[in-house]
């Protein structure tokens, strides 16, 4: 007989997504539309399983509550296929996209006008997140590439879910085609692995990548599978959609594009690459061949390399060039998937818990940010950056909001953000060979971004306001839509941009909790793999 | 039981600066509120000092009221909050402590915006008390780093009419130098297999590392510091970020910041990597000679009174550049006595320059002339500080430039005469600008044009004391500086 409980009890996280998914569109049926509502239940669905990934990391005080009996977690049976399995760094993974979801759904409480869609807002956002749950324990390259799926497609609606705007509507069928053509090179990728290797099973693939009977077919396979991917993670140079996407899109819903999904390609690499391929290469750094054995680590670590120095050094310059805060936002996201893939090229323990550090800052920095551009929007202020004049004197607490995540995105001290890229760069560095190099490009494009960081904040705090910029507090609502609480904001809203900014400089002053979840995940991860 | 002091300094700095910030209109007093106690607890380190007033060989080498708390811990990295001061950065706090103090009074009557002015004044002096007390590289940094931001918004929202550009160029030099700063920090942590980020730590195994590893660190470093001093070629964020900053910051600016190069290149470069230093010794000795003449010539040229002392700062940064260049114990004390000397005459001329704009709408030094019947006050404290920079006996930089430049004719015998000569142009400018401005028949004199306020006159009032103080007992900080470790360590 099956034990219900001791089935569902691991997926407590996933059923509580799902189930906050149903009964927003239940609601919807029978008519309960207010975004109070349906975002209530959409924010609690998120708390509850943030909160039970989080005992299932063993946090102290609730690790009694921990979902996945403590026996399943970081180990691997060998010889056993499963289709998923439960690695504390998964869990890490879990709570990063759930604090994006978080943030996203308890800021779109506020949204601007009395729109209509929240239910499909709500509910294609827990199944997006639903999918990257299923994403983070998966280990099988099928069902993770189908978690993906169930990912996109809720993302490629929740674009267009608008329907009104032409721009979003735009970015929706943009999104929709090139997703589609990296699923197509993904799953090509997959069957060819399948048929190198005979099994699909990322953990069996473990166990034989070592000898490959045929590199031509395995290399093909990997190649098709890294650009498939690499169009998720926004690498250059597969990243052409992203600026239009992300700047068509409404901005809550970009803020949800680049702090979670971005980093499901990215959690996509580390299971792809780092579990089979880099740690079972014999003598890693060592040449490709070696007693007519395929070698596959270094080729793929060099290939990660130069994609990794590529994305940041692009996405960094064009996002100099930008004159309007949501492409410019768009491409610093860009070059901050460069400094994450860093750490998946490097591929030892530190190196991962560095980038892991780093998606984790991101999820807040990125995702906080792109809040603010939405509430900031629904002010009435235009997409330019100079349109942003005056904001820092007109509105100080959201100016200084916003210009903390503008610095800790820049990687100033005493923000996550700088914590994240030392420590990311520090296990560069301490791996040596030419993986240093990488932590020197890194450098140069952490100095490199401050200019166009500095000068938004230039724009903010020292401008002077143009007369037809951001009204002041007491013009909002004069004409057009009511005005919303907290500054026009709303309450919803300004809480998140809150905890953000909070968030920013608490784990930019004492990162250590963090940092040593993240760090022991890491290192069971470099040991089990998957 | 011993007080954890520094922390405590730390905590009252920052609760006074957040205290400031959220003071409204009560933001000054707090300000001053909190000045005050930095002051007191300063006077307590000092008293606390095992190596004041006299010299203690036990202290040799070793730090003071050192703490040192794990922070970041990971297999990789071990990073600690380490703290603890001796002689050198002993006499630098005591600078700090000062010119917040005479900052907070000398902009009593700051307008706009007040609680932010007088909180961003107190986080620069909080990071930068953080640079000289931090005794682990990464905590280094970030102090560092804490001086610059507060500093961008004070040139870019209370400065003047190019103050955008000034504060965008000032941040975006001293950033890059940074980068360049830390990637050396931590080459050199990583490099020589240092146990912890702990300076002890890596002076215990930099001074392992080949010569050409340690030319190479010191290279990089060189350059972090070397734009915060600023040395020629990368001095010209400074006139710039000078002239367009509020007095309260161009105080702040010359007094402290300028420091923080010195003393990060002593504390960072020359005590961990001595053969690098050694090698690099010709390069530092022409920068030295290069920023001396340079900074010197430049100012004959101004006719900005801000500008001519920003300018003569880059000439005196040049003279302490050389004291460290020398690397003689000699030198190096010369070089902190000139670092404590300069920030307190700097200070006092910038404030002048400030009251001179209030007064007279302009810091054109042609426009204005015979000033003196006007404000005497005034006139007499340019005079005091004029006479000061320019090096005259029984004034605070005197014995701090004539240490120099024994120490020169020490080590480099002949080459004293550069400085030597360099000191007459210091001089020339100086009195030609007081014979202009202070001299002569009156010009551009408003009607209404008046002696300074009380605060301005107090706050300059105060730095001339301290300048005739120390001028004519300039053993009491010799003494301090002296019971360094650094004066103990092998190959300085």
């Amino acid at each position: 007989m099956v034990d219900l409980a001791s089935f569902a009890g691991p997926f407590l996280p996933e059923i509580l997504l799902l189930a906050g998914t149903l009964l927003v569109f239940l609601l919807d049926v029978v008519g309960v539309r207010r975004i109070e509502i349906t975002g209530g239940v959409a924010v609690g669905a998120v708390a509850l399983a943030l909160f039970f990934v989080l005992a299932d990391l063993g946090f102290a005080p609730i690790a009694f509550l921990a979902t996945v009996p403590s026996g399943q977690v970081d180990q691997f049976v060998p010889g056993a296929t499963p289709l998923y399995s439960f690695a504390s760094l998964g869990f890490v993974f879990q709570a990063i996209f759930l604090l994006a979801a978080l943030l996203v759904s308890l800021a779109s409480i506020s949204r601007p006008t009395g729109e209509r869609g929240a239910p499909i807002f709500y509910g294609l956002l827990l199944l997006a997140t639903l999918g990257m749950l299923l994403v983070a324990i998966a280990s099988d390259l099928i069902f993770l590439l189908l978690s993906i799926e169930l990912t996109s497609i809720s993302t490629y609606l929740l674009v267009g879910y608008t329907r009104k705007d032409v721009r979003s509507l735009e970015a929706a069928m943009k999104f929709y085609i090139i997703g589609a053509l990296s699923t197509t090179l993904s799953f090509f990728g997959a069957s060819l692995l399948y048929g190198a290797y005979g099994t699909t099973n990322l953990l069996a693939i473990r166990a034989v990548a070592g000898a490959v009977g045929s590199p031509v077919i395995v290399l093909l396979g990997y190649a098709f599978l890294i650009s498939g991917l690499s169009f998720k993670a926004t690498l250059v140079p597969f990243h052409a959609w992203a600026v239009d996407v992300y700047d068509g899109a409404p901005s809550d819903v970009t803020a949800f594009l680049t702090g979670a999904s971005k980093k499901v390609g990215l959690f996509a690499f580390y299971l792809v690459f780092l579990g089979p391929v880099l740690f079972v290469a014999p003598g890693a750094g060592g040449s490709p061949f070696s007693g007519g054995v395929l070698n596959l680590g270094p080729v793929v670590q060099l290939t990660l390399s130069v994609l990794a120095v590529v994305t940041m050094s692009v996405g960094n310059i064009l996002a100099l060039l930008q004159k309007e805060m949501k492409r410019m936002l768009a491409y610093s996201s860009i070059s901050q998937a460069g400094y994450m893939l860093i750490g998946i090229a490097v591929g030892t323990s530190p190196a991962i818990a560095g980038a892991t550090l780093q998606m984790f800052a991101h999820a807040f920095m990125k995702t906080g940010a792109f809040l603010v551009v939405a509430g900031v929007t629904a002010l009435g202020v235009g997409p330019l950056i100079d349109d942003w004049k005056g904001l820092g004197t007109r509105r100080p607490l959201l100016g200084v909001a916003f210009g903390l995540m503008l610095l800790s995105l820049a990687g100033v001290p005493l923000t996550v953000g700088f914590v994240s890229k030392f420590v990311l760069f520090s296990a560069a560095v301490e791996a040596q060979g030419y993986f240093v190099w990488l932590a020197v490009a890194g450098l140069l494009n952490s100095a490199l971004s401050v200019f166009y960081y500095a000068r938004v904040l230039k724009v903010i705090f020292f401008d002077q306001p143009a007369p037809t910029a951001l009204p002041s507090r007491a013009v909002v609502g004069g004409s057009g839509p009511p005005a919303l609480p907290a500054g026009g904001l709303g309450y919803a809203r300004a809480t998140a941009i809150a905890l953000v900014a909070v968030a920013i400089v608490v784990f930019g002053i004492y990162p250590q909790p963090v940092l040593s979840a993240i760090q022991s995940a890491a290192q069971h991860f470099v040991a089990v793999g998957a | 039981m011993t007080v954890p002091l520094l922390s405590l300094i730390v905590v009252s700095l920052a609760v006074g600066t957040v205290g400031t910030f959220l003071a409204g209109k009560w933001a000054r007093w707090v300000a001053l509120g909190a000045t005050v106690v930095f002051l007191l607890e300063v006077a307590v380190l000092f008293v606390a000092y095992p190596g004041w007033p006299g010299y203690d060989s036990a202290l040799v080498p070793g730090f003071a009221n050192g703490e040192t708390y794990s922070w970041i811990s990971v297999t990789w990295l071990h990073i600690n909050y380490s703290v603890g001061v001796d002689g050198i950065s002993l006499v630098l706090i005591l600078l700090t402590a000062i010119l917040q103090l005479a900052t907070v009074v000398y902009s009593w009557e700051e307008s706009k915006r007040p609680a932010a002015y007088f909180g961003l004044v107190q986080l620069t002096c909080l990071g930068c008390f953080g640079v000289f007390v931090a005794l682990d590289v990464l905590l280094f940094f970030l102090f560092w780093e804490a001086v610059l931001v507060p500093m961008f918004f004070l040139v870019g929202y209370w400065g003047g009419p190019q103050r955008r550009y000034a504060a965008l160029k000032f941040f975006i030099y001293t950033h890059v130098a940074s980068i360049v700063m830390l990637v050396g920090l931590l080459a050199m942590a990583f490099y020589s297999g240092a146990s912890s980020f702990d300076f002890s730590a890596i002076y215990a195994s930099a001074r392992g590392l080949s010569t050409v590893v340690q030319t190479f660190l010191f290279l990089a470093l060189f350059f972090g510091f070397g734009v915060k001093f600023p040395i020629v070629p990368f001095h010209t964020w400074l006139p710039d970020a000078h002239v367009e900053a509020p007095t309260g910051g161009s105080v702040l600016l010359a007094g402290l910041l300028l420091k923080l190069g010195g003393y990060g290149l002593i504390r960072w470069a020359v005590e961990t990597l001595p053969s690098g230093f050694h090698t690099l010794q010709p390069l530092l000795y022409l920068v030295a000679f290069v920023s001396i003449i340079w900074g010197s010539v430049l100012s004959l040229a101004q006719r900005d009174m801000k500008r001519l002392v920003a300018y003569s700062s880059i000439n005196h940064m040049g003279i302490v550049l050389l004291g460290i260049a020398l690397g003689t114990s000699l030198g190096l004390t010369a070089a902190v006595l000139l670092m404590f000397a300069h920030g307190v005459v700097s200070a006092l001329l910038f404030m002048a320059s400030g009251s001179v704009h209030h007064t007279f709408g302009t810091r054109d030094i042609p426009e204005v002339g015979g000033i003196t019947p006007t404000t005497p006050t005034l006139s007499t404290l340019i005079m005091v500080g004029s006479l000061a920079s320019l090096g005259l006996p029984a004034l605070i930089s005197f014995p701090a430039e004539f240490l120099a430049l024994l120490a020169t004719w020490n080590s480099l015998a002949y080459w004293v005469a550069i400085p030597l000569a360099i000191l007459v142009v210091t001089a020339g400018f100086y009195i030609w600008m007081m014979q202009r401005m202070l001299f002569g028949p009156p010009k551009g004199i408003p009607a209404e044009a008046h002696d300074v306020p009380w605060y301005e006159g107090a706050s300059m009032a105060m730095l001339v004391v301290l300048i005739v103080l120390f001028g004519i007992l300039p053993g009491l900080l010799v003494n301090v500086i002296l019971s360094s470790p650094i004066h103990g360590f092998p190959g300085t």
